[in-house]
Parts: structure tokens; C-alpha cells; sequence
């Protein structure tokens, strides 16, 4: 059995329906009219002990409402889901001191004072030992470079100093599954390599279960090697990352320099054609036209000085993919 | 417990990080609180008594439950601006803690520029039962710690009652005021100086009679029945509804969007 199992949960949201105009908000003063919103619906997936998930989805897709129900914050109205032989919303206390969440927008740490003071505060709600809890908290102190960063007042930290603080916070009772909602978002890159790095270490090294959810699919590229595709509330694709690009990978951004003018070129498989600074850029799809093919016309008509081929990028393909099941 | 001491050692320490800010709330705080204090004794130099009660005697129930008031906004703060963990979404937060929400609600915020009010209720009730004369013997050293307690069992209460219904909506709050604050106003007074309905409201709906009124009746000596020195623990009965609405809150909880 895995360590994680979702079986066909289910969750509506009854959201007060409002009309534009102050005398329809008026009416709705005293006459509301609900309509009920399926956040999440009928879904079900296993996790194995260990594994990195990427849960992506586009805004309002109910990737938060899965994290939520996950980490026993919400109950689902319909469905069940073990993990680690709990039921999260059944069982919350234990449960919870078992999981570790990270919500890129909101903070767990005291604002006005350092991280490090709300650190100890959290040995005490996780009731660690003093061994466990220097021995945890040096750890993670190390591994995420924030020696100087948790004494100083966290208003006075940068967005990706606090992150950082943040993640330890997380971790100081060693969960054995991690949540991390959006974890990189308004991250510079220095930070966000910071970030993946620790998080491939503590999956390695402690088998750490990371459930993710972002909308930055370098993020994703760089942890997970399964993503679970969700939107509309339901699962469209659950799956390795790999064979989701040899599905989708078929597109190829061509980069070509030359200063020759080249006419808008009438061929099956060229997807567009554009005229950029140095040269133009075309969109092939090299099922209908191989990419030899497709440069040898190109050398017969025009003067090539350089080429470079791009895979079509992860984010193009979501795109594609959202298009696909239309949403 | 431990715990909740040490979020308030945090929080002080959080505090002082704007000690100017500290200071005046203090301050200021002290000079709301003497203005009322002011208003009482200005009215008895007009008149002798209210219904019989004289100017300690009134400063003595102002005093009680502006004790139990102010020690509940200060210490339980958190549960009196429950709205906001509610709304900023930090309520989600506590549900992700192995410990008792209730006590890490109330762990979640203080107001210790509040404390004044309090040191100042104790100044004034201490001032009074001196000026009151009152002779103490075991039943009345008895009466008035039961009010005193049974004064911030009733804020308590109704502040967990007012967070509980935060849960439904988090909106028209005012109806909290009318609760909290009004009903403050009002209990500042003995109750028998209102009319037959006040008091009607003021012993079964909401227990202040049980704080401010039947226990003084014997303190002051009004009466000699020793069943009043008992009166104020009726208001514990009122904690079960505001902990048991609260509990039904948690488990209606549909949080909000990220």
C-alpha cells in the first residue's frame, strides 16, 4: 500500500452569487442566492514514501483545496484518503505533527521579532526534546545558509531570506511529508536555486515526502519527475514528466539568423513564422516536417549564418495541455 | 500553558520593538480610563445616591467588571480579533499545529497596553471596599474573589461566543459590540437601577446579575442570604454553550482562498 491514498474526494463550496449594481446588491442583502462551486471533484491518486509530486493546475484549478484536505485542514464532503495509515481531518493532532506545510503567501513566522524566537516557539507546540531540537534546527540552519538571517527581525528579512526561515520552520519536528504551496513565488533566482537545491537534499536524505504546487514549472523541472495535472477540479493527467514532453515535445522553436528577407513560406508543419531582430523564428512540428527537411529548404532559398534549435518550453506545453482539456 | 506563556513573552518582546508606540497606548489608555472614573464621581456630587447606591458603591461595580473586561481583552485577545486570523487566512495555520486550537487562538495575539485598564480597575475596587467599610470574614473574602473571577469567566465567554460566530460570517460584527461593549456599559452599574426587563436580560440571557449584582447584594450587605455567595459560579454555565459553539465553528471551517 502506498503512503499516500486519495480515493474520489469531493468538495463544494457554497459561494453567495452577487450581480453587478448596488440595487442587486441590495436584493442580495436580503435574498441571497448561492451557487455551489466544485473545488475538487472525485479525485484519487497514490503517493509513494519518498517521492517528489508536483501538483500543478492554473489559478483556481483546487490545488489549494487538495493541499488543504491533505493536511487536514478542510474535510472533503465525499471520499477518503490514508496517509500514513491517517485520516488527516479525522485525526488532526496526531496527524499534523507528522506533515509539514509551507504556504509561499502566508507567513508562520512572528513578524516584529527573528525567526529563531518563533523557532523555539515551535519546539514547544511540537513538544521536541532539547537534543532532537538543537540537533534539527542546526541542521537546517546550516543547509539553508540563514546562520545571520534568524536573528534578525523577520519585517527586516528580504522575500527569499524569510522563505529560507520559513522552510526551516517547517521542518524542525522532521516531518515525514512536506507541503509546499507555490514555495518559490516573487523568489530571485539565487534564492529559488537555494530553495530546489534544499529540497532534493532533504528528500534524498531523509526520504522526505514533497508534495508541490507551483506555477513555475522550472520549479517542477527541476524537483518532480511526476506531476499530477489538475483543473476544473479533477485530474487530467497524472504522470511522469518525461513521457508528458515526448507526448507534447513534437513542437520545436527554430531560431534562424540571416540577413537575407525570407517570404512567409508555404509549407505543411510550419506552424508560424516571424520576423525577429537578427533573423526569424519559426514553429515546426516535426511530425509533419522533420526538422533536416526543414533546414535543408531553408539552406536552398536563403543564406543561414546561425541556427538554434529550442525544445518547446514546459510552460508552452501546459499551456497546450490546459488548451487541451479546455480550461 | 506553557505555550501560551511563552507567545506572550514573544509577543512582549515584539512589543518592545516599538516602544515609543508602547508607551503612549499606555498612557493614553490611562487617561480614556480616568475620564469614566471622573464621570461617576461628578455625578455624585450632583446627587447623594443612585437607587439607594452610593458613589463607592457604584466605583465598586465599575471597577469589577472593568476588571474582568480589561483582563480578557489583554490576555485573550486573540479570540476578541478572531475575525482576523479568520480573514488573513492564519486560522489554517493553527489547524496545522498537534495542539488544542482554542488555546493557541487565544497564544495568537494580546494587548498588553490593556494592562493599565486593569491595574486601574484594581486601584479603584481596592479604594473602594476600603472607603465602603467593609467588614470581611471568610463568606465575603469568598463573595469577591468569585466576582472577580466570574468577571472574566463572563467576557471570556461572551468573546468566545462573539469568535464562534465568525465562523458563520465575517461580517456585521457589529452585533459583537452590542454584546461586548454594550453590555459592558451597561453592567458598569448595579442592575437594579434599570428597569424590570434589564434585569430579566441581565440574569438569564446574559449572567451579569450573577457578577455585579446578587454576590454584591451580600458583600455590601444588603442582604444576608449566604446562597448569593455562591451566585457567581452560575456564570460558568455559560462557558459550555461559547465552548461547545466554538468547537461546532472549527468543524464548519471552510477557510478561504490562497
Amino acid at each position: 500500500m502506498s503512503f499516500i491514498n486519495v480515493n474520489h474526494i469531493s468538495k463544494t463550496f457554497k459561494v453567495a452569487k452577487r450581480e453587478r449594481g448596488l440595487l442587486a446588491s441590495l436584493k442580495s442583502f436580503f435574498k441571497r442566492e448561492y451557487i455551489y462551486i466544485d473545488a475538487v471533484k472525485d479525485i484519487s491518486f497514490e503517493i509513494k514514501k519518498g517521492e517528489i509530486v508536483g501538483y500543478i493546475g492554473p489559478n483556481g484549478a483546487g490545488k489549494s483545496t487538495t493541499i488543504k484536505i491533505l493536511s487536514g485542514i478542510l474535510t472533503p464532503d465525499s471520499g477518503n484518503c490514508k496517509i500514513g495509515g491517517m485520516t488527516p481531518w479525522l485525526e488532526r493532532e496526531k496527524y499534523v505533527s507528522n506533515i509539514g506545510v509551507v504556504f509561499g503567501q502566508r507567513s508562520q513566522l512572528w513578524w516584529d521579532i527573528p525567526a529563531i524566537d518563533t523557532f523555539d516557539l515551535l519546539k514547544d507546540i511540537y513538544n521536541l526534546s532539547d537534543k532532537e531540537y538543537e540537533e534539527t534546527k542546526n541542521n537546517l540552519i546550516k543547509l539553508l545558509d540563514i546562520e545571520e538571517i534568524v536573528k534578525i527581525p523577520v519585517r527586516q528579512l528580504s522575500l527569499g531570506q524569510r522563505m529560507r526561515c520559513e522552510i526551516a520552520a517547517s521542518l524542525l519536528h522532521k516531518p515525514s511529508i512536506l507541503f509546499l504551496d507555490e514555495p518559490t513565488i516573487g523568489l530571485d533566482a539565487v534564492s529559488k536555486k537555494i530553495v530546489r537545491e534544499f529540497i532534493q537534499k532533504i528528500n534524498k536524505e531523509q526520504k522526505t515526502t514533497v508534495i508541490l504546487t507551483t506555477h513555475d514549472m522550472s520549479d517542477i523541472e527541476a524537483l518532480a519527475k511526476r506531476i499530477i495535472l489538475i483543473g476544473k477540479g479533477r485530474i487530467l493527467y497524472d504522470g511522469n514528466i518525461h513521457s508528458l514532453k515526448q507526448k507534447f515535445g513534437n513542437i520545436k522553436n527554430i531560431n534562424v539568423d540571416t540577413k537575407d528577407t525570407i517570404k512567409k513560406i508555404n509549407k505543411k508543419g510550419i506552424i508560424t513564422q516571424k520576423k525577429i531582430d537578427e533573423g526569424y523564428l519559426f514553429q515546426i512540428d516535426t511530425n509533419i516536417l522533420s526538422i533536416s527537411n526543414f533546414l535543408k529548404y531553408l539552406s536552398e532559398i536563403t543564406n543561414l549564418e546561425d541556427v538554434d534549435i529550442e525544445n518547446e518550453s514546459i510552460d508552452d506545453l501546459i499551456i497546450k495541455l490546459y488548451k487541451e482539456f479546455s480550461i | 500553558m506553557k505555550i501560551y506563556l511563552n507567545s506572550l513573552k514573544l509577543y512582549f518582546k515584539s512589543q518592545l520593538e516599538y516602544k515609543k508606540s508602547f508607551i503612549t497606548g499606555l498612557l493614553s489608555q490611562i487617561l480614556i480610563m480616568f475620564t469614566y472614573y471622573f464621570i461617576i464621581i461628578a455625578l455624585f456630587d450632583k446627587f447623594d445616591n443612585i437607587k439607594g447606591y452610593t458613589k463607592y458603591e457604584v466605583l465598586l461595580c465599575f471597577a469589577i467588571i472593568q476588571f474582568g473586561f480589561s483582563i480578557t481583552e489583554t490576555f485573550a485577545r486573540g479570540i476578541d480579533v478572531f475575525e482576523n486570523l479568520i480573514i488573513r487566512g492564519e486560522f489554517d495555520r493553527l489547524l496545522l499545529r498537534p495542539k488544542n486550537i482554542l488555546l493557541q487562538v487565544l497564544s495568537s495575539d494580546y494587548d498588553l497596553i490593556k494592562i493599565s485598564r486593569v491595574i486601574q480597575a484594581i486601584i479603584i475596587l481596592i479604594i473602594s471596599l476600603i472607603k465602603l467599610n467593609i467588614k470581611f470574614n471568610i463568606y465575603k473574602i469568598i463573595t469577591i474573589s468569585l466576582i472577580l473571577i466570574s468577571s472574566i469567566t463572563i467576557f471570556f465567554s461572551i468573546f468566545l461566543l462573539m469568535a464562534s460566530y465568525c465562523f458563520i460570517t465575517v461580517q456585521g460584527l457589529e452585533v459583537k459590540n452590542l454584546f461586548t461593549d454594550g453590555g459592558k456599559q451597561i453592567a458598569q452599574y448595579p442592575i437594579s437601577i434599570y428597569n424590570k426587563h434589564f434585569i430579566f436580560i441581565f440574569t438569564f440571557l446574559i449572567p451579569y446579575a450573577f457578577v455585579n449584582y446578587y454576590p454584591l447584594l451580600y458583600l455590601l450587605g444588603k442582604s444576608n442570604n449566604k446562597i448569593y455567595v455562591l451566585s457567581p459560579l452560575i456564570v460558568f454555565i455559560y462557558l459550555i454553550p461559547s465552548i461547545l459553539s466554538f468547537k461546532w465553528g472549527i468543524k464548519k471551517y471552510t477557510s478561504v482562498g490562497s
